[in-house]
């Protein structure tokens, strides 16, 4: 294919969606089915003659902002034309409509082709039955336990009850349609309303009785469906602009007290369940700091509060995974690749955004899909804001109902929440997947770029990030001076002379409190136990087998659970255990009294944070190589004798630090806690405890819900010390 | 054309000495080589000219104008480096075109013209008809050459290559040498070209800068290095030599006379200084040596030998000969069938033996 061939140019895609989409703008009042089919199908037409005309569609898969752009695109128009919405947003998704069909188009392509060319290159034809024998030849009976134990175990905990949601979701009242439930989420106002009205308003202004005027921000109520994925969009593109912002700084210029940056810029990474939002709370509250500022300035206070506090909540608590992830995204680019853009006369913005970004994108993204995740299934802000137009509220919410049993429809709300996660992580992992070998560097000396900031540089990183990063940092800031009763429960104030140790002390000395304490710990340690034999049992089929469908699939599936929302595993887990272990005292519906939640919780939490556990466990495998295996079963030694006396001893310290990552996500798990573990209050974990205190409805305060957060800082603290100074790892915070 | 010209250029790195007071000039339109071992400090006096290094000491000028603080990106280099740096994410037309649509506005060309230079410089390096490909869909070769197109299209003032070819295959750097420096030619740019490969320098440059430690130790045209080395470094860098130590005994009109004990014997060659110190050293190259005839004259350097070893090299013929103490590297023109246990009497010719100081740098 030669230049000169292709009389067509790339933009013409752009072109035909442009013209696509203004038609339907033009015609959009008067617009009928008949007609708007009409207008899909020439866009669909139009891109199938671009392709068939030589239009360039292998640009979409190699340019890193075009294949990134028809992802989120694909996802777009899949919601506009499920939600059924119109005017503008659909003439956007029209506008796509000819650069997704060309992808498409591309991709059939591509895969023919590259079917013709393995069939081409497969001259020996071998077959499936030989095939089958040497493959099982090669496994000897532990590789075999190893392979079916593994398996079993992800069908069985994890791939069954996310199924069984499944088909509770399409249970349905008689006489209706099978897929009414969903229906029912796509178009009850409650899910999806669209119009607005007069009193659908951003904020409000409010006079109190003592005349102060207050600013309540509370965001637009657009029911729970839209809801959840407008607050999940707003976190993820602000936690990723700025996580980029911070992470450009940090990894490009050098100035007095980067360090000091850098390890504040780490601390909102420390989980403290349900503090962060409460102390975000106390901040914009009309009596927090930030009123006071703007009252002394402007002579107003500020509250934000309902949707809105969600949204700046999560992203608060949640940026920092896209600044880590973009961090080591810029620093791992070759310096060559922009000293050689700077040769060239680039510098600045031009350089940042035609080479900096593009080449980090997919390591930044890779941190974003996970906010979006984390957001849309967050639980902590919602409670803690009393927010239940939230896809996450509701679901929790119908484990609380009186009845005790969960309805279909949260069955299909949480498939829904399952699909957008499960869809968008796949889809951005094949993204980063097909872009991690991008980078080719052979030779070269790996110089870090790094810059010395000009004044103006220096005046915006102390006058504007820092103020930023301390902000962000404020959360477990707060949680500390909350339990040692430094600043009070509700209101705000700093007290240094009513500190006490009182509310910390009494976590171990008041039983009805130390209870919790007491099962996060034993849960934790049994379930770690049982994630870790788990995952070197996958890890080590997934690094020593190469069978074509099924090593792949174990890997994913050994992954997936961190795009599995917590509450659909609860959901799972509810119909799993009522409906295999009916009657049983594993059976959620056998009430408070005799269902044994600290059972299914052990299960649900090793199976929930196994990719934690997994990843560390696989590098370790990765670190000796093969042939020193095959090495000592050639010497004689038997592939048991090889994996208990040779390898894992050997990789003691990635299975430790992986049961430590391990052991620091499941205590401070919430989503299965607090449903599952609410089915059984007294043998619920500490982040129940900490849910009912800041729900008002425990004897004892916030404090002690505090108190318990300053505990979890401290795990998390001695993790990441053990696992950086005592195993010399990285501590493995989140990443796809 | 521009001329570069540096002045004691000093980079240290720590307790490194990656450049050690490097003066040298580059004549406009010239190809210069920097050749060394690895780790002597090449591409740092490289990325100085380029700028994204600021010496601790000296200056680097280009004709009269200093650019030693000078942004890299106002320079107007063409930098090509080793891994060839081509952007993953743009297309071989993209990444050629980069150079000339940052400075679009700087020389006023609209999107045609520059469509019309990236072509120039595709055809060049002979790539046409690969614009749409990505780096990753290309041979190492096809991404070395986009590496140079992307470096010739904004007609820099000096072209800095560093090892260009070291990623290639033998026969592929053979090939591309040539090419580059019949581009080199054609184009008429300044270029300086970093390799660690000697024959690939001597091949290529009009002039030769030896490096070792940071420093640099001669400089001039292939031919003048390679005969007349001025320091047992380059010598021993430069092709290959027998290398013999010796006393001054003094001079034999223009030639000195040394006295090899493992030869057992005097030896006559040209000096590089008339003051020679009493410790010595002779190079003498294993291409140089002719079979001796009859009757040698008695001031010809005669060594008489025993065959020990040969080698049979295609284009020639390489033997281990056994003089008293030692064994001399010889070649042997390929018409000849020298066997091991042969007794054989060469001459190294005066004039092709060179009388160096005893020292390695
Ligand atoms: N950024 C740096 N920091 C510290 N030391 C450096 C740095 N860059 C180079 N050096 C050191 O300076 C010396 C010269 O390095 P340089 O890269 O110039 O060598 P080179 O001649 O190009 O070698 P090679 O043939 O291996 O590329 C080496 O000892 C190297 O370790
Ligand atoms: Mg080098």
């Amino acid at each position: 294919m030669t230049h000169e061939q292709t009389t067509v140019k790339f933009r013409d895609i752009y072109i035909a969606g442009f013209v696509t989409a203004l038609l339907y703008i033009l015609l959009m009042d008067y617009i009928d089915p008949v007609t708007e089919a009409l207008l899909w199908v020439i866009g669909i037409v139009w891109a199938f003659i671009l392709f068939k005309r030589g239009i360039d569609y292998r640009k979409i898969m190699y340019s890193f902002s075009l294949s990134f752009l028809t992802i989120i695109s694909f996802i777009y128009v899949f919601f506009i034309l499920v939600l059924r919405l119109t005017g503008y947003p659909r003439a956007v998704a029209l506008f796509f409509l000819p650069l997704l069909t060309l992808a498409v188009l591309g991709h059939i392509k591509e895969k023919i082709l590259t079917y013709r060319e393995t069939r081409k290159g497969i001259k020996v034809k071998v077959s499936l039955y030989k095939r089958v024998k040497t493959t099982l030849y090669k496994l000897d009976p532990i590789m075999w336990v190893f392979i079916v134990v593994g398996f079993a175990i992800l069908i069985v905990f994890l791939i069954i009850p996310v199924l069984l949601m499944l088909y509770h979701a399409f249970e349905v009242p008689p006489g209706q349609p099978i897929w009414y439930n969903f229906w029912r989420i796509f178009n009850t106002r409650g899910y999806v309303k669209t119009t607005l009205y007069p009193t659908d308003r951003f904020y409000i202004i409010e006079q109190t009785a003592t005349g102060r005027i207050i600013y309540i921000i509370k965001g637009i109520n657009f029911g729970i469906l839209l809801n959840s994925l407008i607050n999940a969009a707003v976190v993820t593109i602000t936690a990723t602009f700025l996580g980029i912002l911070v992470a450009f700084v940090l990894a490009r210029y050098n100035f007095p007290g980067r360090t000091v940056f850098r390890i504040l810029a780490m601390i909102p990474l420390f989980i403290t369940p349900f503090v962060n939002a409460y102390v975000i709370k106390i901040l914009f509250s009309e009596n927090g700091p930030i009123s006071i500022i703007t009252e002394t300035l402007f002579g107003w206070g500020i509250r934000i509060d309902s949707l809105a506090g969600v949204a700046l909540a999560q992203i608060m608590a949640f940026y920092p995974i896209v600044y880590l992830n973009a961090y080591s995204s810029f620093i791992n680019i070759d310096p060559s690749m922009e000293e050689q853009a700077e040769n060239l006369g680039s510098k600045g913005a031009k350089l940042f955004f035609t080479v900096t970004l593009p080449l980090a994108l997919p390591g930044i993204v890779a941190g974003s899909i996970l906010v979006f995740i984390f957001s849309l299934e967050d639980l902590g802000a919602p409670i803690v804001f009393q927010e239940s137009r939230l896809m996450s509220y509701q679901i929790y919410s119908s484990f609380t109902s009186e009845t005790g049993i969960v309805s279909p429809e949260m069955a299909a709300l949480g498939f829904v929440m399952l699909f957008l996660a499960t869809m968008g992580f796949l889809a951005i992992r094949s993204y980063v997947g097909m872009r991690s070998y991008a980078m080719i560097s052979r030779g070269g000396r790996w110089t870090l770029r790094e810059h010395r900031l000009g004044w103006k540089g220096k005046l915006f990183v102390y006058l504007v990030m820092l103020p930023l990063i301390i902000f962000t940092a404020m959360p477990q800031i707060g949680v500390v001076l909350l339990a040692f009763n430094i600043m009070p429960p509700s209101g705000f104030a700093i007290n240094l002379d009513k500190a006490t140790p009182q509310y910390f002390l009494e976590l171990f000395q008041n039983p009805d409190i130390f209870v919790y304490i007491r099962n996060t710990l034993t849960y934790a340690l049994i379930a770690v136990g049982l994630a870790t034999i788990i995952a070197i049992m996958i890890a080590y089929s997934v690094s020593r087998t190469k069978m074509r469908i099924l090593t792949p699939t174990m890997d994913t599936l050994a992954t997936i659970p961190l795009a599995i929302p917590g509450l659909v595993i609860a959901l799972g887990y509810f119909y799993f255990y009522s409906t295999f272990f009916r009657g049983t005292p594993l059976d959620p519906t056998m009430g408070p009294t005799a269902f044994q939640a600290w059972i299914v919780l052990i299960i649900a939490y090793s199976i929930r944070k196994l990719p934690f556990v997994v990843r560390s466990v696989y590098a370790g495998f990765q670190q000796v190589h093969e042939a020193l295996e095959e090495a000592a079963l050639n010497l004689g030694a038997s592939r048991s004798r090889v994996i208990f006396g040779v390898v894992l001893p050997f990789i003691l310290t990635y299975i430790l630090s992986g049961a430590i990552v391990g052991f620091i996500y499941i205590s401070t798990e919430v989503s299965t806690s607090i449903t599952i573990g609410g089915l059984r209050p007294d043998q619920a974990p500490m982040t129940f405890a900490m849910m009912m205190a800041y729900k008002g409805t425990t004897t004892y305060g916030v404090q002690i819900a505090a108190a318990m957060g300053v505990l979890l800082i401290l795990f998390q603290l001695i993790a990441v010390m053990i696992i950086t100074l005592v195993f010399k790892q990285r501590y493995a915070f989140i990443g796809v | 054309m521009t001329r570069v010209r540096l002045e004691n250029v000093t980079k240290i790195y720590g307790s490194v000495v990656a450049a050690d007071h490097i003066t040298f000039e580059v004549e406009s339109g010239e190809l210069f080589t920097l050749l060394g071992p690895s780790g002597c400090g090449k591409t740092t006096t490289l990325r100085i000219i380029a700028g994204f290094e600021v010496p601790e000491e000296g200056k680097v000028y280009f004709d009269d104008e200093d650019v030693t603080f000078l942004k890299p990106y106002l320079r107007n280099t063409a930098m090509v480096f080793q891994n060839y740096a081509l952007w993953p994410h743009m297309t071989v037309y993209d990444n050629v075109a980069y150079g000339l649509r940052i400075k679009r506005k700087q020389l006023g060309l609209t999107e045609e013209e520059i469509r019309k230079r990236v072509k120039w410089a595709l055809e060049l390096v002979k790539l046409e008809g690969l614009e749409n490909r990505y780096p990753l869909q290309l041979s190492g070769g096809q991404q070395q050459r986009v590496a140079l197109a992307r470096a010739l299209v904004v007609q820099p003032r000096v072209l800095l290559l560093d090892e260009p070819l070291s990623n290639l295959d033998a026969k592929l750097r053979i090939e591309m040498r040539e090419e580059i420096k019949r581009l080199q030619k054609k184009l008429g740019i300044t270029t300086i070209y970093v390799t660690h490969d000697q024959l690939e320098a001597m091949s290529i440059s009009d002039r030769i800068a030896i490096m070792n430690k940071g420093k640099l130790l001669q400089y001039g045209p292939p031919r003048e290095v390679y005969f007349r080395p001025n320091n047992l470094f380059v010598a021993d860098f430069l092709g290959r030599s027998n290398i013999l130590y010796g006393e001054f005994l003094g001079w034999d009109g223009e030639y000195a006379i040394v006295r090899i004990p493992e030869l057992d014997m005097d030896i006559r060659g040209v000096a590089t200084t008339k003051d020679l110190p009493r410790k010595v050293a002779i190079v003498v190259r294993p291409e140089i040596f002719r079979l001796a005839e009859q009757q040698p004259s008695p001031k010809e350097n005669v060594m008489k030998g025993v065959i020990d070893l040969v080698m049979f090299l295609g284009d020639r013929i390489e033997i281990r000969l056994s003089v008293s103490k030692t064994d001399l590297i010889v070649y042997l023109p390929n018409t000849l069938y020298p066997t091991p246990g042969q007794e054989l009497r060469i001459i190294a010719p005066k004039d092709n033996v060179i009388v160096l100081p005893a020292k390695w740098e």
